[in-house]
């Protein structure tokens, strides 16, 4: 393989600076100002508006590159939606460029382009549809602006799954297509059912025809090419992109091609966020072994394919106003890559294609894909030996995904077992299956903590006469823990009813104004029901809500428990007091802090976080969404902990007003003391069988602890014993502490440091100053 | 001198979990308290003295003085540097207890047997999966032996792996009457001119090097190990009459340790007589030197 011409590409996307790009915007509204467009049927809009964006937006083939397609007309660039979130992400036109996190290159003649079509979609957007009184319209929206006590991401659209590229892979448009005339033979014209297959085919044939775009510009570019080598290069693209995705794909060069393409159509269909490309080395080892016995490939060529394929999915960056970005900072769109894992028959998966794909990984440390490694008790030597290794060296990926508990919480919230077994996890760390689910798997972030406050002052915020929650007892009043609880799970059980009545708000408009006939083309189940995914036409169909802060919030009521009713060191209503003071007395706040915290496997201190834990899926538990799937919990927290622990006030932790809370089920900040076997018994007290939508653990090592044999084989074991005793994900950063430092200092130095943010990484410099000094000051864990 | 407490109960100041560097796998090292010797360069000062102490950190103190208003022996000092008068101090802990700034703490805390086994059994999942276990350190674990006599079998019937660190300064019935429950011991060497370990020790070195081929004839799985002390213990001389000591018993390898000053930053706290020895942190030259005289004559460092 050419590795020059592998780091030429990288370096070509590296420095290119992210831009915003205009053109699905402009060519989606030119769509819908039609007058006559808008009269047909939603579905047939949407797949008629999106193949009008495949036809019609710029393509380009860049130098040195083997696989062919672009996301934007940027190199780095990211599309706008108008109709979903992209009003909202337009208020920030202005402050793309300039703002300090995650700034966008946008012209000012493109500014004046989306401001003119404001207008059209001001009262015609997802979130403004969802309810039909204009009361609730807006106290929905004012509530996602100023988001408090949840946020709601699929107003942006629902997206997050692996699509049945194995499928596209084998049969091509064509196939689907033959596929969708027989069934809609045997459906009446006119209805629901068919003008979902109608819209099948529109976008069937639009991906087809994406497809010989790229194959008409790479023969024009051939011609004009004079060296000889690039020629012929430009002439296979050429000959690939003639036959896929139309045509079922023969060799493995036609399958990674063709699933690309299909991957840039999905991002630009609803939200492009989390689509993923899943189990890769499992569905195209067929054609690599095939391609490798009949000579046309090697595996050093393989790896080639795979490096260039790998470095193209981050071309793209998310839109996100800078409120999005509190909640989805470093630019991420959540395409997740896993590699091996157990097969549907249960037994080991992995193949040469699975460490290529690591090895690849590793070459690269780039922000996309997001690499994930499936872990089981009976996966070979080598193959644990790979990742440890890596990691060991300093690498922040792959995350490891432990097959054993997964594939049992999977079934227990009702999964096959073969499909479960054939999950793959999406955007951050949520399993789904492979081609079967639709699950919006990041539909919500609940600020857990933020109900205790509530709880502690008559479900008014501190400092505020507002009555927001139910009135509760008062703090006067209480008497135990038991009073304290009631009121929290009053508050709790409160909002969490709103949060359900405003998504399924947002579900039915999903169905109703934004069906997505593509993303439902590669999903079983759609084409067999003859319905949309956002109808409910998947297989699978959960949704996933996040519990953010359980930590804090059980280590506050420990912290009450301790104070008030154990060591009377304080009553309740002077503690309450302190924390509407923000706990500006330093002798309180430093007693408060010291009391034990989640962490240290102590029962007693875990056992709250437990019980907030059991509150959360209490609540959710037996809700289901218009799709006809079930609300599942969440435990990580994107970087929602930080813009959450922004607005809450201060708790009876010791953590004043603003801090920021701690990501996903990690110890807050600092507090687990007695080093990683201690910290990680306290959360395999969690049974992680109960959070269906994934539970993240960042765990955060210096450089030196892990160098070395010794420290190669001290994290390969620590971690046997973590996902021996039940443990579901755990992901590394690894670094010198002082190279944060550094590069938060002086950020230009290290312009490539990757860090791993909750579930993804990101560059260093992506993030936002807190998020800097939160990375920094997460617990450090060094001998 | 006083080699033994014959106490069933163990003074310990420090247990570590997750420690990977005192012996194979992941390890909890329980730090006894109490020692011989008074190594200039001893990294755990605070390891001394046998008995709990009150120790002082003056970064985190506020001077709000509400240790002194709970003092019941009138030992509180209201200097900058120096918060304990030992001389009256009675370590009765109430003055940590009304510290909320953490800026006083009780070094030292008593186990019994039983209690220290479910401490250090709650990594044991840790211990099987990297075949690790305990690691007995201190000070001086051999002065715990009536101790020890008692926790080991318990910690053995669990199945667990332990290491002792030794100092060498011990009567010989001390650790016999516990070798079956040992599977590896590290034993320091430091000094071979028995002056010169008077000096730097505060004892000569003729118990240590007696004990040693005691054990060397006794136990089979020994490891000799030695701090680099800059140079005080890194000459031609002494390595070379160590690497004579060592081939005399037929032990073919030592493990050298760095040096390191952090040992000093405690000792204004605590109560001690130690003067630091003003020597800069070894970042790697003065071990890789040793290291090539050990190996030049024959003996392998690991
Ligand atoms: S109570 Fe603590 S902080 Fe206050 S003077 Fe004493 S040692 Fe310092
Ligand atoms: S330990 Fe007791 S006697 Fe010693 S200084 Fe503290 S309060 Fe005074």
């Amino acid at each position: 393989m050419s590795q020059d011409r592998i780091d030429r590409i990288k370096n070509a996307v590296r420095t290119s600076r992210p831009g915003i790009c205009t053109e699905r915007a402009l060519i989606w509204t030119r769509y819908f100002k039609n007058k006559e467009n808008r009269k047909k049927h939603p579905s047939i809009q949407m797949a008629e508006s999106l193949s009008d964006v495949l036809n019609k937006k710029s393509i380009k083939i860049y130098p040195d590159e083997l696989i062919a397609g672009n996301f934007s007309s940027k190199r780095v660039g990211g599309s706008v939606f108008p109709e979903l979130h992209g009003v909202v992400v337009m208020q920030d036109l202005f402050s793309f460029v300039k703002r300090e996190t995650n700034p966008l290159e946008i012209s000012k003649q493109e500014i004046w382009q989306l401001i003119k079509i404001i207008p059209f979609w001001l009262f015609r957007f997802l979130g403004f549809k969802a309810y039909r009184s204009k009361i609730d319209t807006f106290r929905f929206i004012a509530d996602q602006l100023n988001a408090r006590y949840y946020f709601i991401n699929e107003s942006g659209g629902i997206a997050h799954l692996a699509p049945d590229y194995e499928k596209l892979a084998r049969v091509g448009t064509e196939g689907i297509i033959l596929e969708v005339e027989t069934l809609q033979e045997k459906v009446l014209e006119n209805t629901e059912q068919w003008y979902f297959y109608e819209s099948v085919k529109i976008i069937a044939r639009g991906l087809a025809r994406f497809g010989k775009r790229y194959s008409d510009l790479a023969f024009q570019m051939a011609e004009g090419e004079s060296d000889p080598v690039r020629k012929q290069e430009l002439l296979d693209i050429s000959k690939v992109c003639e036959r896929v995705p139309e045509k079922g794909a023969v060799t493995f060069r036609e399958a990674l091609q063709s699933i690309f393409l299909a991957q840039i159509a999905i991002n630009l269909e609803s939200l492009d966020n989390a689509i993923s490309p899943g189990r890769m080395d499992n569905y195209l080892y067929p054609y690599y072994e095939k391609d490798l016995k009949s000579g046309a490939l090697t595996r050093e060529k393989a790896k080639e394919l795979v490096s260039a394929f790998s470095i193209k999915m981050s071309e793209i960056v998310p839109v996100f106003s800078k409120l999005i970005t509190k909640f989805h900072g470093g630019m991420f769109n959540g395409q997740v890559v896993t590699v091996g894992g157990i097969g549907r028959d249960g037994k080991d998966a992995s193949n040469e294609l699975s460490y290529i794909f690591l090895e690849v990984m590793d070459k690269l440390r780039m922000r996309q894909p997001n690499y994930h490694a499936r872990i089981h008790k009976e996966a070979p030597g080598k193959y644990h030996d790979k990742i440890f290794e890596i990691l060991s060296k300093g690498g922040n990926s792959p995350a490891l995904y432990n097959d054993d508990v997964i594939v049992e919480t999977l079934v227990r919230h009702g999964y096959d077992l073969p499909d479960a077994r054939d999950y793959t996890a999406v955007g951050c760390v949520e399993p789904v299956c492979q081609g079967k689910s639709f699950s919006s798997t990041d539909a919500a972030l609940f600020n857990v903590p933020i109900m205790l406050e509530l709880a502690l002052n008559q479900g008014r915020r501190f400092g505020s006469l507002l009555q927001a929650g139910p009135k509760t007892m008062a703090v006067s009043k209480m008497t135990s823990m038991g009073d304290v609880k009631q009121a929290f799970e009053t508050q709790h059980g409160h909002f969490t009813e709103r949060l359900i009545k405003d998504l399924q708000a947002i579900e039915r408009a999903n169905a109703a104004y934004h069906p997505t006939p593509l993303t439902s083309m590669l999903l079983d189940g759609c084409l067999e029901n003859g319905f949309c995914s956002t109808s409910g036409g998947a297989v699978y169909n959960f949704s996933g809500i996040q519990c953010v802060g359980p930590v804090e919030t059980g280590d506050a009521l420990y912290a009450i428990d301790q104070a008030v009713f154990q060591d009377r060191k304080l009553t309740l209503p002077k503690l309450v007091g302190l924390l509407k003071q923000d706990l500006h007395d330093e002798k309180w706040r430093v007693y408060l802090r010291r009391l034990d915290k989640f962490g240290n496997d102590n029962e007693k201190v875990d056992d709250y976080t437990l019980y907030v834990l059991d509150t959360f899926t209490g609540n959710l538990n037996g809700r289901m969404n218009t799709r006809g799937g079930r609300y599942t919990t969440g435990l990580y927290s994107v970087t929602s902990h930080q813009y959450f622990g922004e607005v809450t006030g201060a708790l009876p932790n010791g953590r004043r007003k603003g801090e920021s809370l701690s990501a996903g089920i990690a110890p807050s900040n600092g507090q687990d003391r007695l080093g990683p076997t201690a910290m990680l018994s306290s959360v395999n007290r969690i049974d992680a069988t109960n959070f269906a939508n994934g539970l993240n653990l960042n765990v955060k090592w210096d450089s030196n602890t892990i160098r070395g044999e010794t420290g190669r084989l001290a994290l390969k074991n620590i971690f046997k014993t973590y996902f021996r005793r039940g443990g579901m994900q755990v992901q590394f950063n690894v670094f010198d502490p002082k190279t944060l430092l550094e590069a938060r200092d002086n950020p230009d130095a290290y312009p490539n440091l990757l860090v791993r943010v909750s579930g993804y990484s990101a560059y260093f410099n992506d993030l936002t100053p807190e998020m800097k000094d939160e990375i920094i000051r997460r617990t450090y864990i060094s001998v | 001198m006083n080699l033994e407490i014959e106490e069933k109960q163990a003074t310990i100041f420090d247990i570590q979990r997750f420690s990977i560097h005192d012996g194979p796998g992941i390890r909890t090292t329980i730090f006894f308290k109490g020692c011989p010797l008074r190594c200039r360069w001893c990294q755990n000062p605070e390891s001394h003295k046998s008995g709990i102490e009150v120790a002082f950190y003056k970064e985190r103190c506020a001077f709000c003085f509400d240790c002194k208003d709970v003092c019941p022996e009138d030992a509180i000092l209201e200097s900058e540097d120096v918060r304990i008068n030992f001389d009256h101090c009675s370590t009765c802990g109430q003055c940590v207890s009304a510290c909320m700034n953490d800026a006083l703490r009780l070094v030292g805390k008593r186990w019994n047997a039983l209690t220290l086994l479910n401490e250090v059994l709650k990594d044991k999942d840790f211990f099987d999966d990297s075949e690790g276990g305990i690691t007995l350190s201190g000070g001086e674990p051999t002065m715990y032996s009536a101790f020890l006599r008692e926790f080991l079998p318990l910690v053995k019937k669990e199945g667990v792996h332990v290491n002792m660190e030794t100092c060498g300064m011990f009567k010989w019935d001390n650790i016999n009457s516990i070798l079956p429950f040992l599977d590896l011991i590290f034993y320091d060497l430091k000094l071979m001119d028995s002056k010169m370990h008077q000096i730097y020790t505060g004892v000569d070195n003729i118990m240590i090097i007696e004990n040693l081929s005691k054990l060397a004839v006794n136990f089979s799985n020994l490891q000799a190990r030695m701090p680099v002390i800059p140079t005080i213990n890194d000459t031609q001389d002494n390595i070379a009459d160590t690497v004579r000591l060592l081939k005399k018993n037929n032990l073919e390898t030592i493990h050298l340790l760095p040096y390191h000053n952090l040992g000093e930053a405690k000792l204004p706290g605590i109560k001690t007589d130690l003067e630091p020895l003003d020597l800069p942190t070894d970042n790697g030259v003065y071990l890789l030197s040793a290291k090539k005289l050990f190996e030049n004559q024959g003996i392998y460092v690991i």
